[in-house]
């Protein structure tokens, strides 16, 4: 059975955002917490992806000899795309923070269990004097 | 097309990126940031009002040289009117709320430089780049680019937290984190579902598809997206399930970042929340669930306050119970409370900034937020002691000061709204806060000072003194003539209804 490949991505989305929810939410590893996080967002951006697909459709660049009509008619939608993107880039960087906050967080609690350095004991362990020059 | 709107972005993004790029010179860093923290409030003032489009791309019908020579598929359909490029919008609401928000950065940034020893270029640029991020988000037309600025302002609090180096900031920023890396998704989908349906992230022409009848008002993709979008605002705003993280995160910050960092909070309610109205005004369920968020908001909220030993912790569930009276407001639906709910969010910002920066003094002299540890520094500053008092009576609605005049209009307009228990609850919650308010201070102020506290030998900075009173005329100013501010926010109300 041949799946319509649109259908077939708006199920794969939706299969990465539920996997994505259950590992942010109960796997206790941060690493695989963040992994899980970064499954949510590629989900959604599939997802996002998907809705600009046109079966049969043309890439959506205006070439000579064109109508305006029958390229509105036969390009895909290209606002996803763009938006993607974006949200693709700002994914990268709110990786990049949360994966060094792992990082700083390792070196002082010496694991990366999110019970032990996420729960009431992990926050009462640092002091340092406030306004310190970064 | 209005040039000095984008400025409004633009200016302090540059601004944080020179500061990081001088973050090592001192001076300069002090310089070319109290220099821009003067600027900010005063560029909305010398605006004038109208859309800005990014690119220049005006709708076909404001634009007949681009309609010209187009097939008639388009220039006779809904596309003449949409937007097709980026769009910020600036009227009077927009206005009021720049001004605040830039005087609460200038003062939030202008104690910072004075209280740290050396200022550091990276936490300065953090502020900029969130008080950039926020005034997008108050300005923009266009839903996915305030995502784009959700994420940013998200990123920027993490930041603020992580420079403050406050015991524990660490692992609340990285909760705060990956609360915000589910939110943030979902509230992506929330408008990939709306643009899904209109085929538009602008949001007048979302509104314009669903009241044309272009698009199905009763569509289940229409209630996700609604239910989606719903989740990354209280997420943002920091209204239950999220007042938690929202207060620790205030709590880990330095006092002047946490004043800042709540205006960011409250205008991002307002921003995100004008939006669920407008575009989802149809749903009769969702003024119904603003309005009881915002209850169990305060209820919450002002509760866990008074169980709270630490003097930010304190202020931080103040702050986000505080929060629900402008929701309740906002759910109203009328245009008297929707005015009521805005004035109540210009005059929380500024209270909340208040008593933040306030209360900051005690840490300056102490290094201590702990109110079981502290007692008598009344005696040591009766100044700011009388300063701080006056913050915590705005914050409790007391007359002239500018809450009671809010708070006094929310109450007339649950009345007049037929939801007279809502007038109640307010009035019981407010007695509560007062009450909070009076403990701590009473604990921090007028207790006998315990033997082990110490307090450090050094004056509070003027310019932190000057915050506070510039602070306190601002409460007087809009208590006495709260005319000031609605004027100004009865527009953008009327067009809601």
């Amino acid at each position: 059975m041949i799946i319509d490949p649109q259908l077939g991505s708006f199920f794969t989305a939706g299969a990465l955002i539920i996997i994505g929810l259950f590992a942010a939410l109960f796997i206790d590893n941060l690493i695989k917490k963040v992994i899980g996080l970064l499954f949510i967002a590629d989900g959604v951006n599939l997802f996002i992806v998907t809705m600009g697909y046109k079966a049969g459709g043309i890439v959506y660049v205006f070439l000579p000899g064109m109508t305006v009509d029958w390229f509105a008619q036969n390009a895909s939608y290209p606002l996803p795309f763009a938006l993607v993107l974006t949200s693709i880039v700002i994914g990268a960087s709110t990786l990049a923070v949360m994966l060094s906050l792992i990082i700083i967080l390792y070196k002082k609690h010496g694991s990366i269990k999110a019970s032990k350095i996420l729960g009431e004991k992990g926050n009462q362990t640092q002091s340092k004097t406030p306004g310190d020059k970064i | 097309m209005n040039p000095l709107i984008p400025l409004m972005v633009i200016i302090p993004i540059a601004c944080a990126l020179i500061l990081n790029l001088f973050h090592t010179k001192d001076r300069t860093v002090k310089i070319i940031a109290i220099i821009i923290a003067i600027i900010l409030p005063s560029i909305p003032l010398f605006t004038n009002y109208g859309y800005h489009y990014f690119g220049g791309y005006a709708p076909l019908i404001e634009n007949p040289a681009l309609a010209q020579g187009l097939p008639v598929s388009i220039t006779a359909s809904a596309l003449n009117v949409f937007h097709p490029a980026i769009t910020y919008y600036f009227g009077s609401a927009q206005q009021i709320f720049m001004v605040v928000l830039g005087i609460i950065a200038f003062l939030a940034i202008l104690t910072s430089l004075s209280e740290t020893r050396k200022p550091s270029g990276v936490y300065a640029f953090l502020m900029f780049m969130g008080v950039a991020s926020m005034s997008a988000i108050i300005l923009t037309d266009d839903i996915f680019n305030l995502y784009v600025f959700f994420e940013i302002i998200a990123v920027t609090q993490v930041g603020i937290v992580v420079a403050s180096k406050v015991k524990g900031n660490m692992e609340t920023a990285l909760k705060y984190m990956i609360i915000g890396s589910i939110a943030s998704p979902l509230l992506l989908l929330g408008v990939a579902l709306l643009l899904g349906v209109t085929g538009n992230v602008n949001i007048t022409d979302i509104i314009y598809s669903i009241k044309t009848g272009l698009v199905n008002p009763q569509s289940p993709v229409l209630l996700m997206a609604c239910g989606l979008i719903i989740f990354g605002w209280l997420y943002a705003a920091g209204l239950p399930p999220f007042h938690t993280i929202k207060s620790e995160i205030y709590s880990r910050a330095l006092p002047h970042g946490a004043a800042l960092l709540q205006a960011f909070s409250v205008f991002t309610l307002v921003a995100i929340g004008l939006i669920i109205i407008k575009i989802f005004a149809f749903f009769p369920f969702a003024n119904v669930f603003i309005v009881g968020i915002s209850v169990i908001a305060m209820i919450l909220s002002i509760t866990m306050a008074l169980m709270q030993t630490d003097f930010k912790r304190i202020i931080g569930f103040l702050a986000v119970g505080e929060l629900g009276y402008i929701g309740i407001g906002l759910g109203l639906g009328t245009a008297a409370s929707i005015t009521a709910g805005l004035f109540q969010a210009i005059n929380e910002a500024i209270i909340t900034a208040f008593l933040f920066i306030g209360f900051g003094t005690i840490l300056y002299k102490t290094r201590e937020s702990d109110i079981r540890k502290l007692g008598g520094i009344m005696v040591e500053m009766p100044k700011v002691t009388l300063l701080v008092l006056l913050s915590g009576l705005a914050m409790a609605g007391v007359p002239p000061l500018n809450a009671f005049q809010s708070k006094l209009m929310l109450i007339q307009s649950s009345l007049s709204a037929g939801v007279p228990e809502l007038g109640i609850i307010m009035i019981l919650l407010s007695i509560v806060t007062f009450m909070t308010f009076m403990k701590a201070f009473y604990a921090i102020y007028m207790r006998p000072k315990p033997s082990t506290l110490k307090i450090i030998d050094s004056n509070i900075p003027k310019a932190t003194i000057f915050s506070l009173v510039v602070f306190l005329i601002l409460c007087i100013i809009l208590g006495l003539f709260p005319q000031i501010a609605t004027s100004y926010l009865q527009p953008l109300a009327n067009s809601l209804i």
